[in-house]
């Protein structure tokens, strides 16, 4: 079977910190990273054609810079590597960018049919989790948002079977291929890619389609193609802190604390304190 | 003003400014802009002086002489005229029979943007036998209820809903749709607005509304939570946007509140859709638990992960009738599930008192409690990012000052009721 993969590549939101004096993110040294859970998505693809046999292509939209999240995604098994890269596509939101992945896996598939599109089911840059519906809707593919667990595929009738994690639990849910699968941390662990794995990634080609690749319509893409614009931009409101008790220094900072506490948020607290009260009388 | 070496005037970037968006490389029509350590970049010696970056820029990072006409190309052709649209509309979620709160904080939250637009507020809900969570509707804020029941919706599935919603904002025409982003929601707004071909925002923290353009404002937190942006959906109608639990005000049940409600006919076909074979609830320990709704949290961290304390920990909670969450190390280390996570990836909670106890407060974590009305934090560390913004600091090891914390407020809440009682 055929899968094809949509990865992101994200700034290590691990390593963002804030400026204390500027308030403001500090983005210099924040190296760019395959969003983690892409990377889920592509090890279980991996696992699934090593189990039914087939192919995993990664797809991934972004500057030419993005080529090195696909390597990452070929060391662990990828087969086949396309970059979505044009100026046309620059400054999309989230209609033009599912517009634009559509049209890649639409493109791909034409030549070899595509059985699963899988993704990771949000991006730690945006968490928005949007685009895995969005291309669905337009493929017309079945959706399973949120998949901890590929309970079966049923290659010869075109059946998938998948563990959803939904608010209250998880459901197992069956449904036609082809499908789109957004997945969960849960789903897998990444391999380590061995060396030779790495070299081989490093010799590997990666594939640069464009606007006409795609064959996509130049008034869907990029800005042109985004309903939604940044009108202004703000800076949070900042909390200041306030009072500091030290208790490795002063053995009444606790009560002193809780003094000030009592004091300052009564109102709050008999509300909170007296109504459980209320209700476990 | 800078010159290229032809004599032209050049648009330039301010770096500082620069938010890495890339409109003005998408903008360009001769491609002199690229991005250099996520800061657009202009080659002067391409430029040539026609002020597009300028004009698209949303944050004032360009540089440029000619007098500034904002003028934000907004997306695509319009397909109908925006003035058919009119009124602002509220998913309903129904999960089981149970109406997920952020429904109501939504009708509440439009009941007040439909004030500054003066139109009227349209419940869209959608699902087997839910008739009777309509009337719940109109108390919270809606003045109708369109409703869809039929069979087949009992069980979530993105195509049946998609298509229901579809259908709804064809025949009602919003120029607003609002959804929670639970995870039902982030689902199901993907499909419908892809399907509308109209934009989408989504995690919204605030919203207003831009009476002159009767446009939706809509803000949320960008860049790991540390610049807002306030966005817009211009030329495509509904501006779609989901809000998370627990951001917005519930709203108080009005009973004695009119309104309209609708039944809508409705069909798909079984075969289209595919099947819920089992379900698998949560342990019970853990069903039930809404970190979002408590109004006290005391909220673990890195550095209070010692299991031996947890028992302490949970009292705490127990004795500010509140209940325990944590961050996401913690999660990671398998010590609590992901169901308590507070931040970017887990929830986003505002309770009265939120406790952080061992929380550093990276920014992930910020973003998803800086609402929080009270913020105390316990930690060894004094310039952890939440000691520095916390109204109360308590510097030292906290297995020594939470149970003094624990006898303290029960002392304290006890003389508290003795006083209340004459």
């Amino acid at each position: 079977m055929h899968i094809i993969c949509c990865i992101k590549q994200v700034p290590d939101t691990a390593q963002v910190k804030i400026d204390p004096d500027t308030n403001t993110l500090i983005r210099s040294g924040v190296e760019s990273i395959c969003n983690p859970y892409d990377l889920v998505a592509v090890e279980s693809a991996v696992q699934l054609v090593e189990k039914y046999g087939g192919k995993v292509t990664v797809i991934s939209m972004g500057p030419p810079q993005t080529e090195s999240a696909l390597r990452e995604a070929l060391s662990l098994g990828a087969h086949q590597a396309i970059l979505l890269s044009d100026k046309a596509f620059a400054g999309s939101d989230t209609l033009a960018t599912s517009y634009t992945l559509a049209r890649a896996i639409s493109k791909i598939g034409g030549s070899e049919p595509v059985e699963l599109i899988m993704c990771g089911k949000q991006a730690i840059d945006g968490d928005t989790g949007q685009n895995g519906p969005g291309i669905t809707t337009r493929l017309g593919c079945t959706l399973f948002t949120y998949v901890s667990e590929i309970r079966d595929v049923d290659i010869k009738n075109g059946f998938i079977t998948v563990r959803r994690e939904v608010e209250g639990g998880s459901e197992i849910v069956k449904g036609k291929m082809p499908a789109l699968l957004t997945v969960e941390l849960q789903l897998g662990t990444p391999r380590y890619a061995s060396l030779p794995e790495l070299v081989k990634s490093l010799r590997e080609e990666v594939n640069v389609w464009g606007a006409s690749e795609i064959e996509a319509l130049p008034e869907r893409l990029g800005v042109k193609g985004s309903p939604t614009v940044v009108r202004s931009i703000s800076a949070p409101e900042a909390r200041k802190g306030g009072l500091t008790f030290n208790a490795e220094q002063d053995d009444k900072a606790v009560e002193n604390f809780l003094d000030k506490l009592f004091d300052r948020e009564a109102a709050t607290l008999s509300e909170i304190l007296m109504k459980t009260k209320g209700t476990h009388a | 003003m800078p010159k290229n070496s032809k004599g032209r005037n050049v648009a330039e970037i301010i770096p500082d400014r620069c938010i890495g968006c890339q409109l003005c490389v998408g903008e360009c029509p001769v491609e002199a802009i690229h991005m250099e350590a996520d800061v657009a970049k202009i080659d002067s010696e391409i430029c040539i002086g026609c002020g597009r970056c300028f004009n698209v820029c949303p944050v004032d990072a360009v540089i440029f002489e000619k007098p500034k006409k904002k003028q934000l190309t907004g997306a695509g052709q319009v397909r109908r005229p925006l003035e058919d649209y009119r009124g602002i509309a509220v998913f309903i979620e129904v999960r089981n029979g149970v109406v997920a709160p952020v429904s109501w904080e939504l009708a509440g939250k439009a009941r007040e943007l439909a004030e500054k637009l003066g139109v009227s507020v349209h419940g869209f809900l959608v699902g087997a036998n839910v008739q009777m969570v309509a009337k719940a509707a109109i108390s919270y804020g809606c003045d109708t209820v369109q409703v869809i029941d039929y069979p087949l919706l009992k069980q979530y599935t993105s195509r049946a809903y998609g298509k229901a919603l579809v259908q709804l904002c064809e025949q009602v025409k919003p120029e607003v749709f609002l959804l929670g982003a639970t995870p039902l929601g982030r689902d199901l707004s993907g499909v419908v607005a892809t399907q509308l071909e109209t934009g989408l925002t989504a995690d919204c923290t605030g919203l207003n509304i831009d009476p002159k353009e009767r446009l939706l404002l809509m803000t949320r937190p960008t860049f790991g939570g540390n610049i807002m942006a306030t966005i817009v959906c211009r030329n495509h109608r509904p501006q779609m946007s989901t809000v998370r639990p627990g951001v917005m005000k519930m709203p108080p049940k009005d009973r004695s509140r009119l309104g309209e409600i609708r039944a809508v006919d409705f069909s798909i076909s079984e075969s289209e859709l595919p099947v819920v074979v089992d379900f698998i609830p949560t342990p019970e320990d853990l069903s039930g638990v809404d970190i979002t709704r408590v109004p006290a949290l005391i909220v673990v961290g890195k550095g209070a992960c010692d299991a031996r304390y947890l028992p302490m920990l949970e009292e705490l909670a127990q004795v500010l009738s509140g209940t325990i969450a944590c961050s996401r190390p913690v999660v990671q280390l398998g010590l609590m599930p992901y169901i308590r996570q507070v931040g970017q990836t887990g929830r986003t909670v505002a309770p009265k008192i939120y406790v952080g106890i061992g929380v550093s407060g990276a920014v992930q974590h910020l973003v998803g409690m800086q609402a929080s009305e009270k913020i105390i934090a316990i930690n060894i560390d004094p310039h952890a990012p939440l000691m520095e913004m916390a109204d109360y600091a308590i510097i030292g090891d906290y297995s020594k000052i939470v149970p003094k914390l624990i006898t303290g407020i029960r002392d304290r809440s006890r003389s508290m009721e003795v006083k209340r009682r004459p």
